[in-house]
């Protein structure tokens, strides 16, 4: 089951929150074309929010072509959806980058201290992940 | 649209003694709809709900449930409708089976089922009598009542009070279950937990003294809302002083650096400001708990937008 975490006290809109983890799964490959995501009625269960916040958020993914509507069978991850995974990949990844520096310059840490500590960072995932 | 279930058009009342509790509200929710309504210790949610239910008979103005004036609609019209009101009045001496019965009586589209379903999953004893239930389960007994009728209408007047978050949360997820339903409910609700409503109102009102003073789909509330935060280089001549952020409904200056809770219209509402050589802007999303907040905070003036249905 397609885990999404949301946060409904971030003061961004819950739809737009579940929109932005259903692209990054497409992106990383953990949702693949056809995959079929969960129906609104057990998603708005499974997180608690309205359905109309996940019929918001399949429509707009509808509309942006990440997800295809079947009448009766569910919503599916689109054909054309892998192909744009890049650009979107790259997008989320900012949206979380911006905000390591803004609070990066509010503590006044140096750039160069920035980079490094995210180097190592993922240095030492990747270490973990082929120590697995 | 078609008619709002749920409907108030300058309503408002005075009470003897001429305190005014609620003071030319409109207010109109649709079929479907979970509208949230939140405000401050006296700003008249209660009232305005007991208007709209018929149990208060309002100076000035109407209040409309499924088309119909409550204070003078049938029997029939009435079991349409369900509420559970802040200071619970259950027959302490029945059981909730009895309880339960007795209501199957009244309301036409009673669920028997449902209600022992509700019954189970919240924890009530079925056969101890309401006067000898906690706080919490008499709380939880009078939304089974409310939710077992299979209401049209739902009016909830801050359910949430004395329940664990636990309790909470299966009352949430009961309200979506009865959203996902096809006869279609329209629900109110008020609280002060604002958490609650993050997770599914459609619509939010904020009431201030009497009077629905931002009404607004939440995720617009959301959207047009930000913390704008201004850092001022070292590089600024002497004595500079920063333009008013257009927009704000708050700011406050700490050293170097300006935050303001900004009503956003279009992100280019701040390009004077980001134009300006030596001054950084960081815009951050906020909370409806920190808008309210904001808004009524000390100090703050009570207005932000105003929106109808």
């Amino acid at each position: 089951m397609l885990h999404l975490q949301i946060d409904p006290h971030s003061g961004v809109p819950v739809y737009r929150q579940m929109m932005d983890q259903v692209k990054y799964y497409v992106a990383s490959g953990a949702l693949r074309a056809g995959d079929l995501l969960p129906s609104i009625r057990e998603l708005a269960r499974a997180l608690s929010v309205n359905p109309t916040t996940v019929v918001k958020a399949y429509n707009e993914l509808q509309h942006e072509g990440v997800i295809e509507m079947k009448h009766g069978k569910g919503a599916f991850v689109a054909e054309a959806a892998e192909g744009m995974s890049a650009g979107e990949l790259e997008k989320a990844l900012r949206h979380l980058v911006r905000r390591l520096a803004v609070e990066a310059a509010q503590m006044g840490a140096a750039p160069e201290l920035v980079l490094r500590v995210v180097a190592e960072e993922l240095e030492s995932l990747n270490s973990e992940r082929s120590s697995d | 649209m078609s008619d709002p279930a749920i409907e108030a058009h300058d309503l408002s009342k005075t009470f003897p003694g001429g305190v005014v509790a609620v003071n030319g509200l409109d207010l109109a929710v649709p079929r479907d709809c979970v509208y949230g309504l939140i405000g401050r210790n006296g700003a008249g949610k209660t009232t305005a709900i007991r208007m709209l239910m018929g149990l208060l008979r309002p100076n000035r103005g109407t209040a409309r449930l499924l088309g119909a004036d409550m204070w003078t609609a049938p029997r029939e019209q009435r079991a349409r409708v369900a509420y559970v009101s802040q200071a619970q009045q259950v027959h302490g001496w029945m059981t909730p089976e009895e309880l339960c019965h007795y209501a199957s009586h009244f309301y036409e589209r009673w669920d028997g089922p449902y209600a022992r379903d509700l019954a189970e999953r919240f924890g009530i004893p079925w056969q101890t009598q309401v006067g000898l239930l906690s706080g919490g389960e008499q709380r939880k007994a009078a939304i089974l009542l409310a939710f077992a009728a299979r209401p049209e209408v739902l009016l909830l007047d801050e359910p949430a009070a004395g329940l664990d978050p636990i309790a909470r949360r299966e009352l949430i997820d009961e309200i979506i279950d009865v959203l996902s339903r096809a006869e279609g409910c329209a629900v109110l609700f008020s609280t002060h937990i604002i958490s609650d409503l993050e997770r599914i109102a459609e619509y939010v009102g904020i009431m201030d003294r009497g009077r629905i003073v931002t009404s607004a789909r939440l995720e617009d509330l959301q959207s047009h809302t930000k913390r704008v935060q201004v850092i001022l280089g070292d590089t600024l001549p002497p004595g500079f002083k920063l333009p008013v952020i257009p927009g704000t409904i708050r700011s406050t200056v700490e050293g170097p650096v300006v935050t303001a809770v900004v009503r956003m219209d279009t992100e280019s509402q701040l390009d004077e400001i980001r134009r300006i050589p030596g001054v950084r802007v960081n815009v951050f999303p906020v909370g409806l708990e920190e808008i309210f907040i904001e808004l009524f905070g000390r100090g703050a003036r009570g207005e932000f937008m105003e929106e109808s249905l």
